[in-house]
């Protein structure tokens, strides 16, 4: 308020009072755009997954709606009727809503970049507004941070463009989740962020210096903080996502402005509250941690009791040790609800249980001498006797027979029939989808009848009575997958690219300009375009005959094409790196073309003649890159092989290097060149970590979803 | 149609009143007084007798309840809400006996012997129409509005009769009407105040503030220092969430220790309480969320750690020495006796 105070100073009087007149609005952005709660995202949005029995959009709409904000723009995509028929019935789309709800919906959004860029084309905003993600579950009051970023923008002409607010917390706390720990580097004095940086598990973090160099003299790197995805926008930032085509992510956005800075004057600056609780469910660890802080009643006053979302028959008791019971739940003989448990209505639940930490939704039935810890049940769940279940989630509809026990972080996916007596391994994931369909036809929802012929149940994996398919974990991490996404369709571009100047006989040169426009277009860095230029030369063969190539067959085809396209190559390969870069990526194609290992002498030799390999490379790579078994036995059988060739060759050249060459061969000198870990991107196949030298080995990172 | 106009006005200031009362809640200092929340509800209970459609006493009270129901749901530990309903529900049956031509006394003589052999003083009781009743029983809405507004000062007013001077008195958190109360008292008399801090939200500390603003003489101490100081105080002056229909107390956390060192070193207890605050409904404490003092405690055990933070204690009545209303003093034995003036024993559950 008391910004809007200051605000009557002078100037045109009418255009200040529009501008106060003007709501609070808000964009929430009801999509993921990632796949983290696969396979239960399958059947239902993550929005609309109850948290302690509530659809988790409705969290952040009541966030937002006492805040103040008056009009929200909910952008949908994956399943939007879903969504949209949960708001419609919802209390937010009733008439008296203080809190004006309009359903955007769109399947052409893939990224939070998309959606701005259309709140910008529509017009949508035209005032500050806050963005969050439809999965943010919070209390925090942002009015003080709304009022600092006011009061900002007024006093700077509108350079400060976006305020992020975090919540305090130290390290190590559980509601902080890998993925987003991030590092600031922030003047104390103006809470701008000087510096981002997520710092994905890195010990060792390093700070560009000039940001120590200009401005004020009180600096604060901070560790602390959580990030609760919620950001307060102008206007510009929807309009700067329109000119920077290339911004995906918040994270995009948050590293352009900082490293842009000095050429457009763009500031960000963040806000940092320390009580009052705000955090994005972003993974299903994620989902364990807030639902039981919801439980435990940090996020006071959206409480399981309080019933906010306004629905006939969700209301609860509230009793010592956060107990929460719905209307009609019955508690068989000796049961023990212990600590922190919610129980939806008509549930009911068998004797000498034994229930902690949970959340059970309506219309369960639980059997007797059953033991449920950090149990995530919802709806319609049928648990029989002596179960057991520790840290999972079971979705609506899903029966688990007798004598089943579930270990940690274990996910039952919608309707999936689980026992009797097996004990699911940790991690264990099991949907009704079967792992391979997930390409098809997305809108065949109800194809489990067709499915069931061309894949059965396996019954040593789910039990004699079971119904599902084990889900291998996922090796995906947000980022990386979407990094991934983006690299497969730059990969698919330059293909075609490739193919159309083969066809039309393109000038190398033109290809390159081609090439470097759709590098700038998908924000790749010259590294990854060297290394998917190659993969896409080398795979060219499969592309165009198919697999079944004989090794003959392909290099034959592959050999001219290396021969047309060398200019396309010099122009990428240029420094001693970008060698050895180029040469992991033909060594990655052919440690999983195993069948044509043989054909990679060839094409290295062919590299070699044309000169867009240099033979100090190729040794340098041939004596450090062994990082595995197969690796060291691809060298090996490609240094037998190679042997007569080179020597033939070598007595030809008279070239020394050479002889150094293949005197070294199949004795893999290990030297201690400096360990650079370098990730390889694998366009849309796994994350791969790879490391370039002796140093010891990295298994990639596997994410599992976590209970 | 100016009428449905009307009703979906209605309908909207009801939502955001329910909203605003699940939202603000109280505890941290509550967002607004109970004084605040009692007056709108009133005012918005007339808003219905006015605008809603009735045709008899019966209906109103039927539609009043339904409201009524909804507003106490959305905050249960805002026991104000409950009470004004309940008042104006009395006021209704009031105004509508007053119309029959009977004395409403009688109704009022309640006695074992009664209850056995009436059958009660039902619904259909209510079914006759009259022309004047809508009048009257705004006007008398209007005359609870205009009592509601002078509690606080009503209360104040017998303040020099309860502190004299040089006395030190203690008292816990922080209460508006405790602050008037002292603040009246201190035009002609000096006296010491302590103030307990009541962690984890520290509302003693505002309190502090402004009892020294009006120059009285304030102490701040730390709730564990309860015990050791009681025995300098002369007096005890506290406020209350709610006055339970026993003469025991709903009040912040903290009240309970102090009750009982009073009761040790035998030191009066009074609580200021006006008479809007007087609940026929008995209800257990509510638990905010836990404080973020433990949040900075090593964070990775936190997950094995409950945090609890109960925000009122029940402070029972022989503990209590006198309740200060706005219609004068009384012991807590007397309670019974207001509340069967202020509501009607057939409203007690909405």
């Amino acid at each position: 308020m008391s910004s809007r105070g200051g605000k009557q100073k002078k100037g045109n009087v009418t255009s200040e009072q529009e501008e106060e007149e003007q709501p609070l609005q808000a964009v929430l952005v009801a999509d993921s755009f990632n796949r983290r709660f696969f396979p239960i995202s399958k059947d239902q949005p993550r929005a609309l997954l109850p948290l302690g029995n509530v659809a988790m959009i409705d969290y952040t709409l009541e966030f937002l709606t006492s805040t103040g904000v008056q009009e929200t723009f909910v952008f949908c995509c994956w399943m939007s009727n879903k969504i949209k028929d949960h708001l419609l019935k919802s209390k937010w789309c009733r008439p008296t809503s203080p809190n004006v709800v309009h359903i955007i919906t769109s399947d052409l959004y893939r990224s939070l970049g998309d959606v701005l860029r259309d709140v910008d084309a529509k017009n949508l905003v035209r005032n500050d507004f806050i963005l969050v993600y439809g999965d943010v579950v919070s209390n925090i009051d942002v009015s003080q941070a709304l009022q600092e970023h006011r009061h900002r923008r007024k006093v700077d002409k509108n350079i400060s463009v976006m305020t992020m607010v975090f919540k305090e917390s130290s390290p190590g706390h559980k509601t902080r989740c890998e993925e987003d720990d991030v590092i600031v580097a922030m003047d104390s004095k103006s809470k701008r962020v000087l510096h981002y940086q997520k710092t994905q598990g890195l010990k060792k973090l390093q700070f560009p210096m000039n940001i120590f160099q200009h401005g004020s003299d009180e600096f604060e790197i901070r560790h602390d903080l959580l990030d609760c995805h919620i950001s307060i926008c102008s206007p510009q930032v929807a309009e700067l996502f329109t000119d920077n085509f290339d911004y995906q992510t918040r994270n995009d956005f948050v590293r352009g402005i900082l490293v842009n800075e000095e050429i457009l004057g763009n500031q960000i600056h963040l806000y940092v509250t320390q009580d009052g609780y705000g955090a994005r469910v972003s993974n299903l660890q994620m989902y364990d941690s807030v639902s039981l802080d919801m439980v435990r009643r940090w996020v006071y006053p959206l409480t399981p009791e309080a019933n906010f979302t306004d629905q006939q028959g969700q209301g609860c008791t509230h009793s010592r040790h956060n107990v929460y019971r719905g209307a009609e739940v019955s508690l068989g003989h000796g049961s023990q609800m212990e600590e922190n448990v919610l129980i939806g209505r008509d549930t009911s639940i068998g004797a000498n249980c034994h229930i902690s930490n949970s959340v059970i939704g309506n219309n369960c039935t639980i059997g007797d001498n059953v033991v449920l810890d950090r149990a995530h049940m919802w709806n319609n769940v049928h648990v029989s006797s002596n179960v057991e279940i520790h840290q999972s989630v079971v979705c609506d509809g899903a029966v688990v027979k007798e004598a089943v026990r579930l270990n940690k972080q274990c996910v039952l996916a919608y309707n999936v029939v689980i026992g009797p007596n097996l004990s699911l391994p940790e991690g264990t994931v099991v949907s009704m989808h079967h792992p391979e369909e997930e390409e098809e036809d997305d809108d065949d929802e109800f194809l489990s009848d067709d499915q069931e012929v061309g894949h059965t149940f396996n019954p040593a994996e789910v039990g004699p009575e079971g119904k599902g398919y084990i889900w291998k974990a996922s090796m995906n991490d947000t980022e990386d997958e979407e990094l991934a996404q983006c690299l497969w369709a730059f990969q698919l571009e330059v293909l075609g690219t490739l193919q159309r100047g083969l066809e039309e006989n393109i000038v190398c040169d033109n290809l390159v300009l081609e090439i470097n426009s759709l590098k700038y277009a998908y924000n790749i860095t010259l590294k990854e375009v060297m290394q998917i230029l190659t993969r896409v030369v080398l795979e060219y063969p499969f592309q165009q005959q198919g697999t079944q190539l004989t090794t003959l067959q392909y290099t034959g085809s592959l050999l001219p094409l290396l021969k047309t396209w060398s200019p396309v190559f010099k122009n990428y390969i240029k420094r001693a790196q970008d060698h050895l870069d180029c040469l992991s990526a033909v060594e990655e194609l052919f440690l999983e073309q195993d069948t044509h290992q043989t054909a990679m002498v060839k094409v290295l030799m062919k590299m070699y003649q044309l000169e867009i390999l240099e033979e100090e490379a190729i040794l340098k790579w041939f004596s450090t890159g062994a990082t595995n078994d197969k690796s060291r036995q691809l060298r090996k059988n490609q240094g037998v092989s190679t042997t007569y060739r080179a020597y033939t060759e070598q007595q030809e050249r008279h070239c020394v290097g050479k002889g150094i060459f293949f005197s070294m061969e199949g004795a893999v000198r290990r030297t201690s060149v400096c360990g650079t870990v370098r990730p390889v991107q694998t366009p849309g196949l796994n994350t791969e970590v790879f490391l370039s030298s002796s140093a010891p080995e990295v298994y990639p990172v596997v994410e599992r979803s976590r209970g | 149609m100016p009428g449905a106009d009307k009703e979906a006005d209605l309908t909207e200031r009801i939502e955001a009143f329910l909203a605003d009362l699940k939202r603000g809640g109280c505890g941290t200092g509550p967002i607004r007084g109970s004084g605040e929340t009692a007056r709108e509800t009133t005012a918005l209970l007339r808003k219905v007798t006015a605008q809603a459609r009735w045709s008899s006493a019966g209906d109103l009270m039927e539609i009043i309840r339904k409201e009524g129901r909804r507003m106490t749901a959305a905050q249960p530990s805002e026991t104000t809400v409950g009470n004004m309903v309940l008042r104006v529900l009395k006021i209704i049956r009031e105004e509508y006996a007053r119309s029959r031509g009977s004395s409403e006394e009688t109704d009022q003589q309640e006695s074992l012997h009664k209850l056995l052999t009436s059958g009660g003083l039902s619904e259909e009781n209510f079914r006759q129409h009259f022309v004047h009743l809508k009048a009257n029983v705004i006007e008398a809405i209007n005359e609870l509005l205009t009592e509601l507004e002078g509690t606080t000062d009503n209360i104040a007013m017998q303040a020099l009769e309860h502190i004299h001077s040089n006395e030190v008195i203690m008292t816990v958190g922080r209460s508006r009407t405790v602050e008037a109360f002292l603040k009246d008292a201190a035009r002609k008399r000096k006296f010491h105040v302590i103030v307990a801090e009541c962690a984890p939200f520290c509302q003693g500390h505002e309190m502090a503030t402004n009892l020294s603003k009006a120059s009285i003489e304030t102490t701040v101490i730390a709730d564990a220092a309860i015990f050791a100081v009681m025995s300098r105080v002369n007096k005890v002056i506290i406020g209350t969430q709610t006055v339970l229909a026993n003469g025991g107390l709903r009040a912040v956390n903290g009240t309970h220790t102090v009750a009982l060192a009073a009761r040790h070193h035998s030191t009066p207890l009074i609580v200021c309480a006006p008479m809007f605050k007087l609940s026929p409904q008995v209800l257990y404490g509510q638990f905010l969320r836990p404080h973020g003092l433990v949040f900075a405690l090593t964070c990775t055990i936190l997950s094995k750690v409950n945090v609890h933070c109960p925000v009122f204690d029940y402070v029972p009545p022989e503990l209590i020495t006198l309740f200060i209303s706005n219609i004068g003093g009384n012991a807590p034995s007397y309670i019974y006796r207001l509340m069967s003036e202020l509501y009607h024993p057939e409203d007690h559950d909405l």
